[in-house]
Protein backbone atom coordinates (compact mmCIF):
# COMPACT_ATOMS: atom_id res chain seq x y z
CA UNK A 1 0.00 0.00 0.00
CA UNK A 2 1.56 3.45 -0.87
CA UNK A 3 2.89 5.43 1.96
CA UNK A 4 1.51 9.07 1.96
CA UNK A 5 2.66 12.17 4.34
CA UNK A 6 1.75 15.59 4.31
CA UNK A 7 1.16 18.73 6.64
CA UNK A 8 -2.52 18.76 8.03
CA UNK A 9 -4.45 20.18 10.56
CA UNK A 10 -6.95 18.13 12.40
CA UNK A 11 -10.74 19.30 11.75
CA UNK A 12 -12.49 17.11 13.91
CA UNK A 13 -12.09 13.67 15.48
CA UNK A 14 -14.57 10.79 17.11
CA UNK A 15 -13.86 8.48 19.32
CA UNK A 16 -14.41 4.37 18.36
CA UNK A 17 -14.14 1.66 19.95
CA UNK A 18 -11.76 1.36 22.84
CA UNK A 19 -8.89 2.75 21.96
CA UNK A 20 -9.36 4.06 18.01
CA UNK A 21 -9.64 7.10 16.80
CA UNK A 22 -11.47 8.09 13.38
CA UNK A 23 -10.20 11.69 12.54
CA UNK A 24 -10.89 14.30 9.76
CA UNK A 25 -8.22 16.62 8.81
CA UNK A 26 -7.28 18.91 5.80
CA UNK A 27 -4.07 18.18 4.39
CA UNK A 28 -1.17 20.48 1.99
CA UNK A 29 -1.16 17.90 -0.04
CA UNK A 30 -4.62 16.38 -0.54
CA UNK A 31 -7.09 18.48 1.38
CA UNK A 32 -9.67 16.74 3.30
CA UNK A 33 -9.41 13.26 4.20
CA UNK A 34 -10.98 11.43 6.96
CA UNK A 35 -8.57 8.62 8.49
CA UNK A 36 -8.70 5.48 11.01
CA UNK A 37 -6.09 5.79 14.06
CA UNK A 38 -5.90 2.45 15.41
CA UNK A 39 -5.17 2.38 19.12
CA UNK A 40 -4.69 6.23 18.67
CA UNK A 41 -5.60 6.80 22.51
CA UNK A 42 -3.25 4.19 24.00
CA UNK A 43 -0.38 4.57 21.88
CA UNK A 44 1.27 8.35 23.33
CA UNK A 45 4.66 7.13 20.59
CA UNK A 46 2.62 7.30 17.45
CA UNK A 47 0.42 9.85 17.99
CA UNK A 48 0.81 11.57 21.90
CA UNK A 49 -1.26 14.59 21.52
CA UNK A 50 -1.00 15.19 17.82
CA UNK A 51 -4.87 14.24 16.95
CA UNK A 52 -6.21 16.77 18.95
CA UNK A 53 -8.47 19.04 17.24
CA UNK A 54 -7.25 21.92 15.13
CA UNK A 55 -3.90 20.26 16.14
CA UNK A 56 -1.37 21.15 13.07
CA UNK A 57 0.83 18.22 12.55
CA UNK A 58 3.13 16.41 10.08
CA UNK A 59 0.87 12.97 8.94
CA UNK A 60 1.68 10.21 8.31
CA UNK A 61 -0.67 7.47 6.52
CA UNK A 62 -1.66 4.64 4.15
CA UNK A 63 -3.96 3.96 1.41
CA UNK A 64 -7.24 3.33 2.01
CA UNK A 65 -7.93 1.20 5.16
CA UNK A 66 -11.91 0.76 5.24
CA UNK A 67 -14.33 2.58 3.07
CA UNK A 68 -13.16 5.93 2.94
CA UNK A 69 -10.83 6.03 5.47
CA UNK A 70 -6.86 6.00 4.74
CA UNK A 71 -4.96 4.30 7.68
CA UNK A 72 -3.31 6.53 9.88
CA UNK A 73 0.48 5.63 10.87
CA UNK A 74 1.78 8.26 13.28
CA UNK A 75 1.62 12.19 13.89
CA UNK A 76 4.21 14.68 14.65
CA UNK A 77 2.68 17.48 16.40
CA UNK A 78 4.12 20.66 14.68
CA UNK A 79 1.74 23.27 16.62
CA UNK A 80 -1.13 23.07 19.09
CA UNK A 81 -2.70 26.15 18.33
CA UNK A 82 -3.16 25.91 22.31
CA UNK A 83 -4.36 29.50 23.26
CA UNK A 84 -7.73 28.10 21.63
CA UNK A 85 -7.99 26.18 25.24
CA UNK A 86 -7.63 29.18 26.95
CA UNK A 87 -10.59 30.89 25.36
CA UNK A 88 -14.35 29.28 24.93
CA UNK A 89 -14.91 31.92 22.62
CA UNK A 90 -11.52 30.89 20.22
CA UNK A 91 -12.77 27.56 20.47
CA UNK A 92 -16.00 28.67 19.33
CA UNK A 93 -15.08 30.15 16.50
CA UNK A 94 -11.66 27.64 15.76
CA UNK A 95 -14.74 24.86 15.73
CA UNK A 96 -16.92 26.97 13.88
CA UNK A 97 -14.18 27.78 10.82
CA UNK A 98 -13.01 23.52 10.88
CA UNK A 99 -16.66 22.34 10.37
CA UNK A 100 -17.04 25.04 7.76
CA UNK A 101 -14.05 23.31 5.85
CA UNK A 102 -15.55 20.12 6.47
CA UNK A 103 -18.84 21.17 5.26
CA UNK A 104 -17.68 23.03 1.89
CA UNK A 105 -14.76 21.01 0.55
CA UNK A 106 -14.60 17.88 -1.31
CA UNK A 107 -12.79 15.01 -0.15
CA UNK A 108 -9.45 14.31 -1.36
CA UNK A 109 -9.26 17.83 -3.78
CA UNK A 110 -5.99 19.18 -3.07
CA UNK A 111 -6.22 23.14 -2.46
CA UNK A 112 -2.92 24.61 -0.66
CA UNK A 113 -4.83 27.93 -0.53
CA UNK A 114 -7.25 26.96 2.20
CA UNK A 115 -4.81 25.02 3.99
CA UNK A 116 -2.86 28.18 4.88
CA UNK A 117 -6.08 29.71 5.09
CA UNK A 118 -7.02 27.80 8.29
CA UNK A 119 -3.44 27.38 9.82
CA UNK A 120 -3.10 31.00 9.84
CA UNK A 121 -6.90 31.69 11.19
CA UNK A 122 -6.13 29.13 14.00
CA UNK A 123 -2.61 30.66 14.79
CA UNK A 124 -4.70 34.41 14.93
CA UNK A 125 -7.39 32.75 16.88
CA UNK A 126 -4.42 30.97 19.19
CA UNK A 127 -3.32 34.33 19.77
CA UNK A 128 -5.97 37.12 19.70
CA UNK A 129 -8.92 34.94 20.64
CA UNK A 130 -12.56 35.43 19.04
CA UNK A 131 -13.22 38.81 17.14
CA UNK A 132 -15.98 39.21 14.14
CA UNK A 133 -13.15 40.58 11.97
CA UNK A 134 -11.87 37.02 11.85
CA UNK A 135 -14.62 35.54 11.22
CA UNK A 136 -16.05 37.47 8.37
CA UNK A 137 -12.39 37.82 6.90
CA UNK A 138 -12.07 34.01 7.42
CA UNK A 139 -15.85 33.15 5.91
CA UNK A 140 -15.09 35.90 2.85
CA UNK A 141 -11.43 34.09 1.28
CA UNK A 142 -13.22 31.12 2.12
CA UNK A 143 -16.07 31.27 -0.14
CA UNK A 144 -13.34 33.04 -2.44
CA UNK A 145 -11.31 30.10 -2.72
CA UNK A 146 -14.08 27.80 -3.43
CA UNK A 147 -15.30 29.52 -6.15
CA UNK A 148 -18.16 31.45 -4.46
CA UNK A 149 -17.14 34.88 -4.40
CA UNK A 150 -20.12 37.43 -5.64
CA UNK A 151 -19.89 40.26 -7.48
CA UNK A 152 -19.39 43.15 -5.01
CA UNK A 153 -18.51 45.96 -6.82
CA UNK A 154 -20.61 45.95 -9.65
CA UNK A 155 -24.29 45.16 -10.22
CA UNK A 156 -24.13 41.45 -11.16
CA UNK A 157 -27.56 42.38 -13.18
CA UNK A 158 -26.82 45.53 -15.45
CA UNK A 159 -22.84 45.17 -14.44
CA UNK A 160 -23.00 48.65 -13.47
CA UNK A 161 -20.61 50.17 -10.72
CA UNK A 162 -22.37 49.96 -7.28
CA UNK A 163 -22.53 53.65 -6.38
CA UNK A 164 -25.96 55.51 -3.98
CA UNK A 165 -26.62 55.10 -0.55
CA UNK A 166 -27.98 51.35 -0.90
CA UNK A 167 -28.22 48.71 -2.46
CA UNK A 168 -29.35 45.23 -2.73
CA UNK A 169 -27.42 41.70 -2.38
CA UNK A 170 -28.55 38.66 -3.75
CA UNK A 171 -26.52 35.50 -3.48
CA UNK A 172 -28.94 33.00 -5.40
CA UNK A 173 -28.90 36.53 -8.32
CA UNK A 174 -25.04 36.61 -8.07
CA UNK A 175 -24.26 39.48 -6.06
CA UNK A 176 -24.85 43.36 -5.10
CA UNK A 177 -27.86 44.28 -7.19
CA UNK A 178 -28.42 48.12 -7.74
CA UNK A 179 -31.90 49.09 -7.18
CA UNK A 180 -33.13 49.55 -10.49
CA UNK A 181 -32.23 45.60 -11.37
CA UNK A 182 -33.10 44.17 -7.19
CA UNK A 183 -36.63 43.23 -6.87
CA UNK A 184 -38.96 44.94 -4.55
CA UNK A 185 -38.80 41.99 -2.45
CA UNK A 186 -35.24 41.52 -2.42
CA UNK A 187 -35.16 41.92 1.80
CA UNK A 188 -31.47 42.22 1.97
CA UNK A 189 -30.31 46.33 1.87
CA UNK A 190 -26.67 47.44 2.43
CA UNK A 191 -24.40 50.39 1.85
CA UNK A 192 -22.45 49.88 -1.53
CA UNK A 193 -19.34 50.50 0.98
CA UNK A 194 -19.74 47.84 3.05
CA UNK A 195 -19.89 45.72 -0.19
CA UNK A 196 -16.68 47.45 -1.41
CA UNK A 197 -15.13 46.57 1.81
CA UNK A 198 -15.44 42.76 1.11
CA UNK A 199 -14.09 43.21 -2.48
CA UNK A 200 -10.86 45.09 -1.17
CA UNK A 201 -10.52 42.64 2.12
CA UNK A 202 -10.26 39.92 -0.70
CA UNK A 203 -7.14 41.90 -2.27
CA UNK A 204 -5.36 41.11 0.84
CA UNK A 205 -3.13 38.03 1.28
CA UNK A 206 -4.91 35.45 2.89
CA UNK A 207 -2.81 34.71 5.98
CA UNK A 208 -3.16 38.41 7.30
CA UNK A 209 -5.61 38.63 9.87
CA UNK A 210 -3.82 41.05 12.23
CA UNK A 211 -5.00 44.72 11.81
CA UNK A 212 -8.18 44.92 10.48
CA UNK A 213 -11.06 46.88 11.98
CA UNK A 214 -14.57 47.71 10.46
CA UNK A 215 -17.38 49.58 12.06
CA UNK A 216 -20.33 48.55 13.39
CA UNK A 217 -22.38 48.40 10.61
CA UNK A 218 -19.72 47.46 8.08
CA UNK A 219 -19.67 44.18 10.77
CA UNK A 220 -23.47 44.53 10.80
CA UNK A 221 -24.17 44.08 7.29
CA UNK A 222 -21.28 41.48 5.79
CA UNK A 223 -22.21 39.42 8.55
CA UNK A 224 -25.56 39.33 6.88
CA UNK A 225 -24.15 39.39 2.93
CA UNK A 226 -21.97 36.07 4.33
CA UNK A 227 -25.11 34.22 6.05
CA UNK A 228 -26.58 34.68 2.62
CA UNK A 229 -23.81 32.94 0.85
CA UNK A 230 -23.50 30.19 2.96
CA UNK A 231 -27.26 29.61 3.08
CA UNK A 232 -26.92 28.78 -0.80
CA UNK A 233 -24.15 26.27 -0.06
CA UNK A 234 -24.90 24.73 3.22
CA UNK A 235 -26.84 21.28 3.42
CA UNK A 236 -26.99 21.40 6.85
CA UNK A 237 -26.61 23.48 9.32
CA UNK A 238 -23.41 23.41 11.48
CA UNK A 239 -23.45 22.25 14.84
CA UNK A 240 -20.60 24.95 16.03
CA UNK A 241 -22.90 28.33 15.12
CA UNK A 242 -25.52 29.01 17.41
CA UNK A 243 -22.98 28.27 19.76
CA UNK A 244 -20.55 31.03 18.08
CA UNK A 245 -23.38 32.93 18.10
CA UNK A 246 -23.77 32.71 21.83
CA UNK A 247 -20.24 33.64 22.54
CA UNK A 248 -20.16 36.22 19.87
CA UNK A 249 -23.48 37.97 21.60
CA UNK A 250 -21.57 37.73 25.23
CA UNK A 251 -18.51 39.56 23.83
CA UNK A 252 -20.73 42.43 22.09
CA UNK A 253 -22.71 42.78 25.34
CA UNK A 254 -19.13 42.98 27.54
CA UNK A 255 -18.14 45.81 24.93
CA UNK A 256 -21.66 47.29 25.03
CA UNK A 257 -21.22 47.34 29.09
CA UNK A 258 -17.43 48.44 28.75
CA UNK B 1 -22.60 -19.87 14.28
CA UNK B 2 -26.74 -19.52 14.98
CA UNK B 3 -29.26 -19.02 11.87
CA UNK B 4 -30.93 -15.75 13.40
CA UNK B 5 -34.06 -16.62 11.11
CA UNK B 6 -33.78 -19.90 13.29
CA UNK B 7 -32.92 -18.19 16.67
CA UNK B 8 -34.27 -14.62 16.62
CA UNK B 9 -33.93 -14.76 20.47
CA UNK B 10 -30.26 -15.18 20.22
CA UNK B 11 -29.49 -12.69 17.33
CA UNK B 12 -31.36 -10.33 19.52
CA UNK B 13 -29.38 -10.51 22.75
CA UNK B 14 -25.79 -10.33 19.95
CA UNK B 15 -27.57 -7.29 19.28
CA UNK B 16 -28.10 -6.31 22.34
CA UNK B 17 -24.66 -6.92 23.59
CA UNK B 18 -23.42 -5.01 20.78
CA UNK B 19 -24.03 -2.10 22.04
CA UNK B 20 -22.24 -2.13 24.88
CA UNK B 21 -18.64 -0.06 24.62
CA UNK B 22 -15.77 -1.85 23.23
CA UNK B 23 -17.93 -4.82 22.60
CA UNK B 24 -17.88 -5.66 18.58
CA UNK B 25 -19.87 -8.71 16.68
CA UNK B 26 -17.75 -11.11 17.51
CA UNK B 27 -17.12 -10.55 21.12
CA UNK B 28 -20.94 -10.42 21.73
CA UNK B 29 -21.45 -13.50 20.07
CA UNK B 30 -18.93 -15.05 22.17
CA UNK B 31 -20.93 -13.32 25.14
CA UNK B 32 -24.19 -14.67 24.16
CA UNK B 33 -22.69 -18.14 23.85
CA UNK B 34 -21.18 -17.86 27.59
CA UNK B 35 -24.85 -16.32 28.93
CA UNK B 36 -26.33 -19.43 26.85
CA UNK B 37 -24.24 -21.98 28.51
CA UNK B 38 -24.60 -20.46 31.69
CA UNK B 39 -27.86 -22.04 34.11
CA UNK B 40 -31.00 -20.53 33.99
CA UNK B 41 -31.07 -18.97 37.28
CA UNK B 42 -27.03 -17.22 36.10
CA UNK B 43 -28.87 -16.03 33.33
CA UNK B 44 -32.14 -14.56 35.34
CA UNK B 45 -29.81 -13.66 37.61
CA UNK B 46 -27.86 -11.21 35.10
CA UNK B 47 -31.29 -9.93 33.74
CA UNK B 48 -32.24 -8.94 37.15
CA UNK B 49 -28.72 -7.28 38.43
CA UNK B 50 -29.64 -5.11 35.05
CA UNK B 51 -32.86 -4.35 36.29
CA UNK B 52 -32.42 -3.65 39.27
CA UNK B 53 -29.15 -0.99 38.53
CA UNK B 54 -31.99 0.68 36.27
CA UNK B 55 -34.62 1.35 38.54
CA UNK B 56 -32.81 2.32 41.84
CA UNK B 57 -30.19 4.59 40.98
CA UNK B 58 -30.53 7.95 39.60
CA UNK B 59 -28.51 10.86 39.79
CA UNK B 60 -27.46 12.70 42.83
CA UNK B 61 -29.66 15.85 43.22
CA UNK B 62 -26.48 17.87 44.94
CA UNK B 63 -23.55 16.52 42.74
CA UNK B 64 -24.84 14.75 39.69
CA UNK B 65 -23.41 11.19 40.72
CA UNK B 66 -25.19 8.05 40.04
CA UNK B 67 -26.66 7.01 43.74
CA UNK B 68 -29.47 4.79 44.96
CA UNK B 69 -29.91 7.52 47.71
CA UNK B 70 -30.79 10.99 47.39
CA UNK B 71 -28.17 12.99 48.28
CA UNK B 72 -25.55 10.52 48.05
CA UNK B 73 -22.79 9.14 50.34
CA UNK B 74 -20.38 11.33 49.44
CA UNK B 75 -22.50 14.55 49.72
CA UNK B 76 -23.75 13.93 53.02
CA UNK B 77 -20.71 12.10 54.60
CA UNK B 78 -19.53 14.49 57.90
CA UNK B 79 -15.90 13.64 57.12
CA UNK B 80 -15.53 15.09 53.97
CA UNK B 81 -14.83 18.66 53.62
CA UNK B 82 -17.44 21.29 52.66
CA UNK B 83 -14.73 24.07 51.54
CA UNK B 84 -13.27 22.12 48.58
CA UNK B 85 -15.14 21.25 45.55
CA UNK B 86 -13.87 19.37 42.89
CA UNK B 87 -15.74 19.44 39.51
CA UNK B 88 -15.00 16.50 36.55
CA UNK B 89 -16.70 16.08 33.46
CA UNK B 90 -18.33 11.88 34.00
CA UNK B 91 -18.76 10.02 36.94
CA UNK B 92 -16.04 8.03 35.93
CA UNK B 93 -13.64 10.75 36.89
CA UNK B 94 -14.83 10.68 39.88
CA UNK B 95 -13.81 7.56 40.81
CA UNK B 96 -10.51 7.74 39.48
CA UNK B 97 -10.14 11.08 41.77
CA UNK B 98 -11.36 8.96 44.58
CA UNK B 99 -9.33 6.21 43.85
CA UNK B 100 -6.13 8.56 44.10
CA UNK B 101 -6.92 9.11 48.06
CA UNK B 102 -5.69 12.65 47.01
CA UNK B 103 -9.04 14.72 47.92
CA UNK B 104 -11.20 14.46 50.59
CA UNK B 105 -13.50 17.18 49.76
CA UNK B 106 -17.24 16.89 47.79
CA UNK B 107 -17.41 16.38 44.21
CA UNK B 108 -19.81 18.33 40.70
CA UNK B 109 -20.23 16.54 38.03
CA UNK B 110 -20.22 18.41 34.38
CA UNK B 111 -21.62 15.28 32.48
CA UNK B 112 -19.83 16.59 29.80
CA UNK B 113 -17.73 19.36 28.30
CA UNK B 114 -18.39 22.58 26.23
CA UNK B 115 -17.91 21.10 22.86
CA UNK B 116 -19.15 23.30 19.87
CA UNK B 117 -18.68 20.67 16.66
CA UNK B 118 -21.06 18.63 19.06
CA UNK B 119 -23.55 20.98 19.50
CA UNK B 120 -23.07 21.27 23.79
CA UNK B 121 -23.32 24.82 24.99
CA UNK B 122 -23.65 25.29 28.56
CA UNK B 123 -27.03 24.74 28.73
CA UNK B 124 -26.44 21.21 27.93
CA UNK B 125 -24.10 20.66 31.12
CA UNK B 126 -24.87 21.46 34.74
CA UNK B 127 -23.06 24.33 34.93
CA UNK B 128 -26.45 26.41 36.39
CA UNK B 129 -26.49 23.84 38.76
CA UNK B 130 -22.91 24.39 40.11
CA UNK B 131 -23.12 28.06 40.20
CA UNK B 132 -26.44 28.29 42.56
CA UNK B 133 -24.15 25.39 44.62
CA UNK B 134 -21.74 27.52 44.89
CA UNK B 135 -23.47 31.09 45.52
CA UNK B 136 -25.80 29.07 48.21
CA UNK B 137 -22.53 26.95 49.97
CA UNK B 138 -19.86 27.91 52.31
CA UNK B 139 -16.82 26.61 49.63
CA UNK B 140 -13.67 27.93 49.48
CA UNK B 141 -11.77 26.22 46.35
CA UNK B 142 -12.77 25.02 43.32
CA UNK B 143 -10.58 22.15 42.01
CA UNK B 144 -11.19 22.08 37.67
CA UNK B 145 -10.43 18.43 37.24
CA UNK B 146 -11.71 18.29 33.79
CA UNK B 147 -9.79 16.13 31.02
CA UNK B 148 -7.35 17.80 29.20
CA UNK B 149 -8.88 17.63 25.49
CA UNK B 150 -9.03 20.78 23.97
CA UNK B 151 -12.75 20.97 25.07
CA UNK B 152 -12.10 20.25 28.93
CA UNK B 153 -9.57 22.77 29.09
CA UNK B 154 -11.60 25.65 27.33
CA UNK B 155 -14.52 23.86 29.69
CA UNK B 156 -12.18 24.68 32.96
CA UNK B 157 -10.84 28.17 31.43
CA UNK B 158 -14.96 29.03 30.97
CA UNK B 159 -15.83 27.58 34.76
CA UNK B 160 -12.64 29.64 36.27
CA UNK B 161 -14.32 32.76 34.49
CA UNK B 162 -17.60 32.50 35.95
CA UNK B 163 -16.18 31.63 39.57
CA UNK B 164 -13.92 33.86 40.59
CA UNK B 165 -16.41 37.45 40.39
CA UNK B 166 -17.86 34.63 43.30
CA UNK B 167 -14.69 35.32 45.53
CA UNK B 168 -13.33 31.23 45.04
CA UNK B 169 -10.35 30.04 44.41
CA UNK B 170 -10.12 28.10 41.47
CA UNK B 171 -7.43 25.55 40.95
CA UNK B 172 -6.74 23.08 37.95
CA UNK B 173 -5.05 19.54 38.19
CA UNK B 174 -1.57 19.90 37.33
CA UNK B 175 -0.39 17.68 34.29
CA UNK B 176 2.88 16.71 32.57
CA UNK B 177 5.54 13.48 33.11
CA UNK B 178 3.86 10.58 34.31
CA UNK B 179 5.08 8.94 37.62
CA UNK B 180 7.46 5.90 36.46
CA UNK B 181 7.88 6.78 32.69
CA UNK B 182 11.08 7.61 30.60
CA UNK B 183 11.73 11.55 29.47
CA UNK B 184 12.11 10.19 26.24
CA UNK B 185 8.79 8.51 25.13
CA UNK B 186 6.59 11.32 26.42
CA UNK B 187 5.06 13.65 23.69
CA UNK B 188 6.79 17.06 22.92
CA UNK B 189 3.09 18.81 24.24
CA UNK B 190 3.02 17.20 27.00
CA UNK B 191 6.96 17.79 27.70
CA UNK B 192 6.33 21.84 26.96
CA UNK B 193 4.03 22.01 29.59
CA UNK B 194 6.10 20.24 31.89
CA UNK B 195 8.68 22.79 31.30
CA UNK B 196 6.08 25.31 31.84
CA UNK B 197 4.42 24.12 34.76
CA UNK B 198 8.20 23.53 36.64
CA UNK B 199 8.44 23.48 40.54
CA UNK B 200 11.91 24.50 42.09
CA UNK B 201 12.60 21.99 44.56
CA UNK B 202 13.02 23.64 47.60
CA UNK B 203 15.12 21.76 50.65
Amino acid sequence: MRQEESEAIVLHHLDYNDADRIVSFFSLEQGLLKGFAHNARKSRKRFGSALELFAYVHLRWSGKASGDLVSLQDAELIDLHSGVRRDVGALALASYGCELVEALTAEAQSCPEIFHLLRAFLGHLSKAGLSLEARLLFELRLFSQLGYAPHFLHCSACNFPLDGDEVAFSANGGGGLCLECAPAALPLRVSPMTLGTLGRCLQAPVTLFEGFRFSERTLQEAGGVLQDILRQHLVRPLKSQSFMEQMLAGKARVKAIR
Amino acid sequence: MLDWKIHPSFSRLVFELGKLPGIGKKTATRLALFILRQSSGDAESLAAAIREVKERTRFCSICFHYTEQDPCQLCTDPARDSEYLCVVQEPQDLLVVERSRSFRGRYHILHGALSPLDGIGPEQLKIAELMIRLEQGSVREVLLATNFSVEGEATAHYLAGLIRPLGIRVSRLAHGIPLGSDLEYVDEATVNRAVEGRQFLTE
